[in-house]
């Protein structure tokens, strides 16, 4: 489904992804840790190609995304690479909903204007996807009348209306009120119940035992460990992997 | 009363004046405010040349006074050999004039939206132009819409310097006036007034336009 393939990203002099690989089947949830400044966050927006990287490949069903690999690496196009990040869904730590369009114009857009699906069924999609995430009373109001754990699914929700092939989660909890968490992480879960190809950055450690198939920890821009939950959570085979998940367990013990 | 009675009589001429004053604000607020647009995405999207061309185009214009840019593309034209009317020269060098303020107060609009927005609408597979037209701008051009509106009213302003290249227009007629009456007072009372009405006129409807713009459609 996705592969990422020896990715290489730098910020000026810093190394912030150091040949990073990643496979991920279909239906398949992966959720990546670690510390902050580990390349987490820089991973995710580098498979929207909403920052460019230097070397490496990453594919969707065996499409490249950004840059050509046949023969010599070259730039897509603008327009190729807008179709390639139709596949790909995205949900943002600000949420980053439109504010001058309701909730039902926000999820609609992008469908109606990119995919050109007739505007009606666009819209009877969008309500079904607001029944989804528990929004179906909120189809008229505007972003900024919504509370932030609406707001996250309302985002969701946008996201989802393009059929993406797959849905990258960037720390996508982290802005909210801890009583507000729960009712996005639900709305995950639902998704990854149904199906769902995911890749979740997170810090929700609670939730990554429930949600994951896959957890890759990552530190200094390269992948440290990877493994099933209960393994990588519980029987860590690095030594950095176990000072992060002490760290955690201390501050967290109440 | 008595007074007024030179204004009374030539009011309709003072107020032809301002029907040209009024035509000759709007033939140049909307290729002003074209090409402020033109200028102001150039700006946003293009490569450094442009950029620092736009740049310096900018300050150029902001350095020298529009009296003076008037007087001397008055005196240019002859001698460049382009047979221009007048009306439209005068049309020419306001628009180039306020289109360099324009596009500073749109670029501000776009520059202000978080990146957070373009990325959003980048992750949806939106390309550019479409971006821009559903996401950036309705955003943007609520934020330009106060000082643009500004913008607006100071170039019908601006209209009352061109009388020294020889239009006519409300400050023209309204000196001839005077020149026949010799009621300074009465006929300046009464162009001030017209500007007023016209300016806030054009005030009022700017914020009746930022106000549906802040909704929404």
């Amino acid at each position: 489904m996705l592969e990422v393939a020896g990715l290489h990203k730098r910020f000026g002099a810093v190394e912030v992804l150091r040949d990073v690989s990643l496979t991920v089947s279909p239906g398949e949830v992966v959720v990546v840790i670690g510390p902050s400044g580990s390349g987490k966050t820089t991973l995710l927006r580098c498979i929207n190609l909403l920052e460019e990287y230097e070397r490496g490949t990453i594919t969707v069903d065996g499409e490249p995304i950004g840059y050509r690999i046949d023969g010599r690496r070259a730039r897509m196009s603008e327009r190729e690479i807008a179709r390639a990040r139709e596949r790909i869904g995205m949900v943002f730590q600000s949420f980053n909903l439109f504010p001058h369009m309701n909730a039902l114009q926000n999820i609609v857009a992008a469908p109606v204007r990119v995919k050109r699906v007739e505007r009606r069924q666009a819209e009877a999609r969008a309500r079904e996807l607001l029944a989804m995430v528990g929004l179906s009373d909120k189809a008229a109001e505007y972003p900024i009348r919504l509370s932030g754990g609406q707001q996250q699914r309302l985002a969701i929700a946008r996201a989802l209306a393009m059929d993406p092939k797959i849905m990258l989660f960037d720390e996508v909890t982290s802005a909210l009120d801890p009583e507000l968490v729960g009712e996005v992480l639900a709305a995950m879960r639902q998704l990854a119940s149904d199906g769902m190809t995911m890749v979740v950055v997170t810090h929700e450690m609670s939730f990554v035992r429930d949600i994951a198939d896959r957890i890759v920890f990552m530190d200094g821009g390269v992948i440290v460990e990877e493994g099933k939950p209960e393994q990588l959570l519980f029987t860590p085979q690095t030594e950095r992997v176990r000072a992060f998940l002490k760290r955690y367990n201390d501050r967290y013990r109440i | 009363m008595k007074e007024f009675g030179p204004l009374i009589h030539s009011f309709w001429y003072l107020l032809r004046g301002a029907g040209m004053t009024v035509l000759m604000a709007t033939s140049a607020i909307v290729p002003a405010t074209i090409l402020g647009m033109l200028l102001a995405l150039l700006q946003v999207f293009r490569g450094r040349l442009v950029q620092s061309a736009i740049l310096g185009y900018l300050f150029l214009i902001r350095g020298i006074p529009l009296l003076v840019l008037l007087t001397f593309v008055y005196y240019l034209m002859p001698l460049t050999g382009i047979d221009l009317p007048p009306f439209w020269g005068v049309v020419l060098v306001i628009s180039l004039y306020y289109a360099a303020f324009i596009s500073e107060v749109f670029r501000a609009g776009i520059l202000s939206l978080p990146q957070a927005q373009w990325d959003a609408a980048r992750s949806l597979g939106m390309t550019r132009g479409l971006l821009l037209q559903i996401v950036v701008l309705p955003q943007a051009l609520r934020l330009a819409a106060p000082p643009y509106v500004s913008l607006c009213v100071s170039l019908v302003k601006a209209t009352s310097l061109v009388s020294i290249v020889g239009l006519w227009e409300l400050t023209m007629a309204s000196r001839e006036v005077v020149e026949r009456t010799l009621a300074p007072f009465q006929i300046f009372i009464g162009a001030a007034a017209i500007y007023f009405f016209i300016c806030y006129t054009l005030a009022l409807y700017g914020r009746h336009l930022e106000r549906r713009v802040v909704i929404g459609h």
